[in-house]
This record gives structure tokens, C-alpha cells and sequence, in this order.
């Protein structure tokens, strides 16, 4: 019943997404930059109103923009700033509402001035969040086109390239992003990019630049160094996983990027009940999809069903919020279906998603849809389309090789799956175990 | 009043965009800001101590909240940190000091201490910073030596408490070293030295006109620590003849004094990595890819108020000696005076046009005073400029308003740690220069903690466990006149 892989695509969302996620409807199992970077596209530049940051408390920063907002209608700024702080303070409590009011502000400053930067940066940003990647890449173009000096409508470009499957043009706009402002935004993007390229070892390299960037504190820093653990899973060096996540720990131990990846390192090394107290105190603090869908597999492991069946309803009604709020379905959402709900459905959905982004991911998730709707000669050629970067990710390989199994490539399979035993067999607590039994018998 | 928190909202905001995030672990991180490389503000002055040497403050990682928990502000290992001392008046950096760090983390865990430390060779500091300086020379921007000067020297941690740190002055001390060429440093945290009324407390703001100036502001920064490299170099090091100042009307007497920071630039498509999956296709540029500067900053304020949000990035991207060309156009119809005006209109009246006055104050110096000799111009350039001939006011009399008090040892002569910076910019953006003598001002006069008498002048970091953000207000006072009480003395520019 339980999926393979929501673990660990959930493990691959970042910090202030978690917040994102609830907010937004944002569905943390997806590996999407959009959803790693999403705030990379916000945040204020000196000069004019723009920023939020002042010290400590976003909530005042919003308190005094809306006061600036009254007295002075009139100007674009200061509906600007307000949306990005709304924005930012919706990052930190959660609240749907916020983005609401963060669009609303964007589009007054809009109103006022059609080629307000701040403000088409920031519809740019929700658009991504809402999974309209062809709408936020316009919003990029646009922004660069207002402001070619400036650097942050690259972030919002990037993310949308990478969503749209636009792998040779993303890879550009971050070298171009990396001449011109190395930073942890940068950094952070490259090594999305190396990641999907299956290069690990250059991932970590680059994140390890994020990291360092990071000043080490605050939650860029934990977001950074949570996403370094995740890319060690992925690589199949644990130790350096739970370093890095007990990293971010000493600095905040209630992150929950790294209290997940803890958990997860528990769940795949035989301590399922710690993992599974972990997972308890993780899905009542941020009932999100992604950390639901992660206990109901440890769950499972454990024998839990009923438990696991559980959570996976409070995934499912989660997406549900989501769909209800407006979020547009993307490789999470198909995969949540195909393995939850009705596979033609799934299917549907799968090819929506396809026609709409053809990224790897979104190919994944088609390929899996249609392999639980039995249909594996179809599947195969999206595995393939999946793994055309030369993909890396344990979950793709996995996949794709219970799909060439099913469609009779016995040797194609076994080499996929070799692969993800050798590389991370901890990649999944139902997943990884399987794998190896699998192999157990094609060898 | 309502409008006046208008201005505050902006100049909050311009400003709170070079702060960081940094204060709460529980703020989603704004990762657009980059508090490990922006830099925050840079002071240039002759110490009344040290009286024949250039003193240059550098910050990064503002507004640091001690209360929150066991965070540790660092200097990024994989970034350069450089003083830029320019002393031809060409823009162009003639000495530059690079400062490379890294950070070691002693024994297991990720602690940065426990009880006691009680040196910086504690083993109970378990995560310690050490770093190098390497000191450049330039001609013509063109690199002519390269001379390390400090290797491993460590770097004051962050003050976690006095449980853990008992004696925390002891301490820092340690990191205070005198290095090659008769050079003092010192790098680690202090407390945040700038102040201002971001407009948190509306309602006391004090823009009010007139009278203007009385205090009552809100010390936002108060109680909250940065990340500072101080250095003392003797002016024979910095000046263009490289020697000593004899007088302020010296030839070799004005340095210009910046900060900047730069981070290595990567390719995203990684060269090794595609040399084993196909060894003849791609082609690596080899090595490590070049170091790119990501931030600058001379004179307070420039940067936040002058270029507009769209040439922000390529402000820091940029050196000095292109500013008239690329930016100079913003100082010269400065935002700001419009802002003014439309907010206090018929009080201010500004001049929104051809604002020469500010180009030379700001970016050219004054004549006579911290404008460089022998330079055709002079340039327009964001440089801090210092003249070292300038006897340093002695201590307890400076005044915080500077050259426009009256007091020539402060901004825009160099800037001092005490220097109103707000209050001047607000006050010379109103046309303090050409007469026009508005007594504006944010309600903070000062900084919350007294600076030390001694390198590194600084003031000590609120600790951890004690920080208790000391929230603080500026006593209501008298009504103080534009520039100041001394202002009659003030120079005017055309």
C-alpha cells in the first residue's frame, strides 16, 4: 500500500518550504527547485522600499508597510515591499492567508506601475509556487527585461526552466547568475542542476559552497546544510547525512528538514521505533503531505497498517486543500495518485503534467502512472525520458527499473537496480529493502 | 504625522535590506540577502591614540541577536574579505588587505563551546577561526606584490555567555595581534556601532519639523552584535609617497578607504565530472573559477539611498572608479530630495536637480579638506575619504554631526564610529551645504554602547545568555539645530 518514494522525495524539500508547503499547498514530495528555491525569487534590494527584513520581526515590517501602504495609496514601492514581507511572513507562520494578501499587494503594485520590478519579481515567485512554471518563467523574462542589471529575475528564471524541462537553458541562466553574484541562491541552484545531471559529487561541492556562504546561522544556513544530508542519502555516505543534519541541530533543534533526515537515517538503519517517535512529534508539528506520506511508509515497515493507512489519509485530504486552493497538479500530485488513488486518473493527470512541464521529473512520475495502470511499454519510454540527464536519484533508478522489469527487460532491469543498491540502499525504507530482494532474484 | 513615518518606512527599508536575516532562526531565510558577504558599514579614522596611523572598521553579519541560542556568526571560508585603500584619488585600489578564513571544529559534535573558555586555546571553544592576511599593492590596477602578512592568527568567537565565556574582554583581547609592518588587527564579533530609529516605533519618530532634532528614537541596533575586521596600519604604509603625513595639507595626506567582499564563481556544469562521462566532449576551464566581487561599501548610505533597486547589483559589482559614469547621475538627482519634498513640502525644499553639492561632499571630497591632491577631477568616486592630517578630535569632544558641526576630524572626512550618520546624510541631503539648514534627524544620537578608548574601539558583544535587547531610547532633548551647535563653523560647498 505504501508508496516506495515519498520519503524520500519529502526529505528533499527544503526548510522554509515546509512552511511554504502548508502555506502554499506547495506538495513537499516534489523535487522541484521551485519548491527548493522558492525564496529565492523574494526578498528585499536596497535602494528603494523593497525589503523586509527589518530586525527580527517580520510581522512589524508588515505592520509599518501597511501603515506606509495607507498614507501613501499611490506608490508602487510600498505595495511592493508589502508583498514580498507578506510573503516572507507567511514563510514563517504558515499561514495561507498571507499569500493571498502578498498577491493582492503584488497586483496593486502592479496596478499603479506595470513594470514595477519588485512586484512582477514577486507574481513571478507565486506563480512558481502554484506550479504555473510557464506563467513564472514570462514573469522572469519580463523582469529581466525591466532590470538587466539585476540578478534576482534570474532566480525566478531558473526555477521555471528547470520545472519546464528547459535543462540547456537553465544550465546557462546559472552560469550567468554564478558570474555575476555567487551567492547561496547561486550556489545552492548549480547544485540542483549537478544533482539532476546525476553528478553527486559535484553537488556536494557546490552545496558545501551554499553552506559556507551561509555565515552558518540562521535558516538559510539550516536550509543549505539539510539539503547537503539529503544529497548525502542520496549518494550513499549516511555518516556525512547525519553529520550534516546534526549540524543544523546544534544550531536549531527544531528544524525539521533535519529532524526528518535524523528520522529517516533511524527508519533505513533498524531503529524504526526511535524513527517512528521522531515521525510522530514531525507530522504534529507540520501535518504536511510529504512528512505524512514519510511515517506511513516507516509505519508500514513496522507493520503498522492501520496507522499507515491513516497518515496516508491525511496526506491525501492535504493535496486536497491544496488542489482546492488552487495549486496546479505537478509530478507530486501524480505520483501521490498513482499510487493512492485510481491509476487512470493518475495517468491523466500524468500526461497533463507531461504536456504542461516536460521535466524529468514530470516524466517520472508519467512513467510510474502508467506503469501502475499496467501499461509498461509506455512506462518504458518515459523511465527512459526520466533518466535522460543521466540521472542520479536512487527514486528514478528504482522506478525505473521495477518498469523494465515488468515490461520483460530483465537485464536492463538488474542494472538499475544494481545501481541503487550499490549507490544508497537507505534510500527508502520500503524501497531500498526491495531493491535488494528484487535483485536477489534477477541475478 | 503621519507621513513622516513614511520616510522612516523608507529609509527602514532601505537600509534593513543590508541587514540580514540573521537575528531568528525562526525566519525563513530571505536568501537574496547575503549576510556572510554584504557588507555593512566601513569606518575610516585617525584613532586619538594612534595618531599616525589609518584605522579602518570593517562589518559584516549585522544585527546579530545574542539571545538566540547557540548560533555562531562566521566569516564564509570560501569567500575574500578585503580593505581597499585607494591613494591616488583615481577610484582604483592601490593597497588591498585580503582577509581568507577558516574555520576548524575541534573534536566531536558541533558545539561551538562549552564551559569554560577561558583562552582562544581553550579546547572548550570547540569551533575556532583562524585567518590570513595577505596585503597587495596595485599600479595602475594592475597587481605588482603579493605579501602575506599574517598566517593562522585567530579570530574572537562569538560571545556565547558568561557561563561559558566568564571573562569575555580577557578573551578578545587575545585576538588583538600586531602583524607585519607594524600592523594591529583584529577580526570576531563586536556590538553592532550603527544606530538608527528604523521606524519601529512610529509614534516617538522623530522627523519632526521644526524644530527638528530632539531625540526620542528607537536604537534599533542596540543590543545587537556584527561580525567586525579592524586594522591599524602607520600611514607610511597606505600613503601614495609612503610616507608618513606631516601636515593635513600634505600631498600624500587623503587615502579613500572601502570594503568589499568576493566569492568564487562556479560553472554549473562540472568539469571533472564531464571529463570521465566523456573525456573529449567538454572542456574544462580548468581549476577553481575566478573570485567575483558580490559587495562594496565606503560611504554609508550611498548605496542603500542613491542607485535605484534595478543598478543595486551592479553598484557591487563595480569599483569605484566607474561610479560618476555609472551612478553619478543618482547622487546628481538624488530620490531621495524628491522624497523629501513631496513628504515635507515647503519645509525641506531641497534642490532635486544638480546636486554638485552632494557629488563633492559624498563622492569627490571637500576641498581643502579630504579631496585628493594632484588627481584631475577630482573623480566622483564611493570611497571614504580620509585626510590623515587631520588631527584627530580629542575624545569626549567630538561632535556627532562631523564636518557639518564644525568637527573636522568626522564624516565626510572618513567616518568615525559616533558619527550621526542619519542625521548628516538626511541633513546634507536637504541642502545643509548650500545653506539650506533643515535640522532633520531619526531621534538616535548615539550608539547604545560607549566605544573603546583603545584598539579595536569597537564595543564588546552583548553575550548570549545576558542579551536582553537593550531596546534602547534616545532621551528627549533640546531642540538641536541643523549640523548641530557648532554648525556656524561648517564649510560651505557651492
Amino acid at each position: 500500500m505504501t508508496s516506495h518514494r515519498f520519503n524520500r522525495l519529502a526529505l528533499t524539500l527544503g526548510a522554509p518550504l515546509l512552511v511554504f508547503a502548508v502555506v502554499l499547498g506547495v506538495l513537499s514530495f516534489a523535487n522541484r527547485a521551485s519548491d527548493r528555491f522558492a525564496d529565492g525569487a523574494t526578498g528585499g534590494l536596497p535602494g528603494v522600499p523593497a525589503g523586509v527584513a527589518v530586525p527580527g520581526d517580520t510581522a512589524a515590517a508588515v505592520a509599518n508597510l501597511e501603515d506606509a501602504v495607507r498614507d501613501d495609496p499611490a506608490s508602487a514601492d510600498f505595495q511592493a515591499a508589502l508583498g514580498d514581507a507578506l510573503y516572507q511572513l507567511s514563510r514563517e507562520t504558515g499561514e495561507a492567508a498571507l499569500i493571498e494578501r502578498s498577491q493582492q499587494a503584488f497586483d496593486s503594485a502592479i496596478a499603479l506601475d506595470p513594470e514595477h520590478v519588485t512586484a512582477t519579481i514577486g507574481q513571478g515567485t507565486l506563480a512558481l509556487a502554484r506550479h504555473r512554471f510557464r506563467r513564472g518563467l514570462e514573469y522572469g523574462l519580463t523582469a529581466r527585461r525591466l532590470a538587466p542589471d539585476l540578478v534576482r529575475p534570474y532566480t525566478v528564471l531558473i526555477d521555471a526552466r528547470i520545472e519546464l524541462g528547459q535543462y540547456r537553458a537553465a544550465a546557462q541562466t546559472i552560469d550567468r547568475l554564478l558570474a555575476l553574484k555567487p551567492t547561496l541562491a547561486a550556489y545552492s541552484r548549480a547544485s540542483y542542476y549537478r544533482q539532476l545531471n546525476g553528478d553527486l559529487d559535484g553537488a556536494v561541492k557546490a552545496m558545501n559552497f551554499a553552506v559556507s556562504a551561509s555565515g552558518g546561522s540562521g535558516e538559510g544556513a539550516a536550509y543549505v546544510q539539510s539539503l547537503l544530508g539529503e544529497l548525502n542519502i542520496d549518494r550513499g555516505r549516511y555518516g556525512q547525512a547525519r553529520d550534516a543534519f546534526e549540524a543544523v541541530l546544534a544550531v536549531d533543534p527544531g528544524y525539521l528538514p533535519a529532524r526528518e533526515g535524523i528520522a529517516h537515517l533511524d527508519a533505513t538503519s533498524g531503529r524504526v521505533d526511535r524513527a517512528l517517535r521522531s515521525y510522530r512529534a514531525i507530522v504534529a508539528e507540520q501535518p504536511i503531505a510529504a512528512y505524512a506520506l514519510a511515517m506511513a511508509d516507516v509505519e508500514s515497515v513496522a507493520g503498522k497498517d492501520a496507522a499507515a493507512q491513516r497518515h496516508v489519509d491525511l496526506a491525501a485530504r492535504e493535496i486536497e486543500r491544496l488542489r482546492a486552493s488552487g495549486v496546479n497538479a505537478d509530478a507530486g500530485f501524480v505520483l501521490f495518485e498513482a499510487n493512492y488513488g485510481k491509476p487512470e486518473q493518475a495517468v491523466e493527470l500524468g500526461r497533463q503534467t507531461w504536456q504542461e512541464a516536460p521535466s524529468v521529473d514530470s516524466a517520472n512520475a508519467y512513467a510510474w502512472a502508467l506503469h501502475q495502470a499496467g501499461r509498461d511499454r509506455a512506462a518504458s519510454r518515459f523511465s527512459e525520458r526520466s533518466l535522460r540527464l543521466g540521472s542520479a536519484d536512487p527514486a528514478f533508478l528504482f522506478d525505473a527499473g521495477i518498469i523494465a522489469r515488468a515490461a520483460g527487460r530483465t537485464a536492463q532491469a538488474r542494472r538499475y537496480l544494481e545501481r541503487v543498491v550499490e549507490q544508497s540502499p537507505r534510500f527508502s525504507p520500503v524501497s531500498g529493502p526491495k531493491a535488494e530482494r528484487l535483485l536477489a532474484r534477477l541475478r | 504625522m503621519k507621513k513622516l513615518s513614511i520616510l522612516a518606512a523608507l529609509l527602514a527599508l532601505a537600509i534593513a535590506v543590508s541587514l540580514s536575516a540573521g537575528s531568528s532562526h525562526r525566519e525563513a531565510p530571505n536568501i537574496s540577502l547575503d549576510p556572510a558577504a554584504d557588507n555593512t558599514d566601513t569606518y575610516a579614522f585617525t584613532a586619538a591614540d594612534a595618531p599616525d596611523a589609518l584605522t579602518v572598521v570593517a562589518n559584516w553579519i549585522p544585527g546579530q541577536v545574542a539571545a538566540n541560542g547557540p548560533n555562531f556568526f562566521r566569516f564564509d571560508d570560501r569567500a575574500a574579505y578585503y580593505i581597499n585603500i585607494d591613494n591616488t584619488g583615481d577610484g582604483e585600489a592601490d593597497i588591498r588587505y585580503r582577509y581568507t578564513f577558516k574555520t576548524k571544529v575541534n573534536g566531536s559534535g558541533y558545539q561551538h563551546s562549552v564551559p569554560e573558555v577561558t583562552s582562544l586555546t581553550d579546547p572548550d571553544l570547540k569551533q575556532r577561526e583562524f585567518y590570513s592576511v595577505v596585503r597587495e599593492t596595485y599600479k595602475n590596477g594592475k597587481l605588482r606584490s603579493s605579501k602575506r602578512i599574517a598566517r593562522r592568527l585567530q579570530a574572537a568567537p562569538s560571545n556565547v555567555g558568561s557561563k561559558t565565556m566568564p571573562d569575555y574582554s580577557t578573551l578578545a583581547n587575545e585576538a588583538i595581534n600586531t602583524v607585519k609592518g607594524d600592523t594591529k588587527v583584529f577580526v570576531g564579533q563586536r556590538d553592532e556601532a550603527f544606530f538608527i530609529d528604523l521606524g519601529g516605533t512610529f509614534d516617538s519618530i522623530n522627523l519632526r519639523l521644526p524644530p527638528g532634532n530632539v531625540g526620542g528614537g528607537k536604537d534599533d541596533f542596540s543590543g545587537q552584535n556584527t561580525n567586525s575586521i579592524v586594522m591599524q596600519i602607520p600611514e607610511r604604509l597606505v600613503t601614495k609617497n609612503k610616507q608618513a603625513v606631516s601636515s593635513p595639507d600634505a600631498k600624500n595626506a587623503v587615502v579613500g578607504v572601502w570594503a568589499s567582499t568576493e566569492r568564487r564563481s562556479l560553472e554549473v556544469t562540472n568539469a571533472d565530472f564531464n571529463k570521465k562521462r566523456a573525456p573529449s566532449k567538454e572542456k574544462s576551464r580548468g581549476g577553481d573559477s575566478d573570485f567575483v566581487q558580490v559587495s562594496r561599501l565606503a560611504v554609508p548610505l550611498v548605496n542603500e539611498l542613491f542607485p535605484p533597486v534595478t543598478k543595486k547589483d551592479l553598484f557591487n559589482r563595480t569599483e569605484p572608479s566607474t561610479d560618476a559614469k555609472l551612478f553619478g547621475k543618482f547622487v546628481l538627482q538624488p530620490e531621495l530630495a524628491r522624497f523629501l519634498n513631496e513628504q515635507f513640502p515647503g519645509i525641506v525644499n531641497a534642490e532635486e536637480e544638480n546636486r554638485t553639492d552632494l557629488v563633492q561632499a559624498l563622492l569627490q571630497g571637500i576641498p581643502d579638506l579630504n579631496q585628493h591632491k594632484g588627481v584631475k577631477g577630482p573623480p566622483a568616486v564611493d570611497t571614504l575619504k580620509l585626510n590623515l592630517g587631520t588631527p584627530p578630535a580629542s575624545p569626549g569632544t567630538e561632535n556627532r554631526f562631523g564636518v557639518i558641526g564644525g568637527d573636522m576630524a568626522g564624516f565626510p572626512n572618513g567616518r568615525r564610529l559616533g558619527d550621526d550618520i542619519v542625521d548628516i546624510e538626511l541633513q546634507v541631503v536637504a541642502g545643509f551645504l548650500t545653506g539650506n539648514k533643515v535640522p532633520l534627524g531619526d531621534g538616535v544620537d548615539q550608539n547604545d554602547k560607549p566605544f573603546l578608548s583603545t584598539f579595536p574601539y569597537m564595543a564588546e558583544p552583548t553575550g548570549g545568555f545576558e542579551s536582553n535587547p537593550s531596546d534602547r531610547t534616545e532621551p528627549v532633548h533640546e531642540p538641536v539645530p541643523a549640523g548641530g551647535t557648532a554648525s556656524s563653523q561648517a564649510p560651505r560647498v557651492p
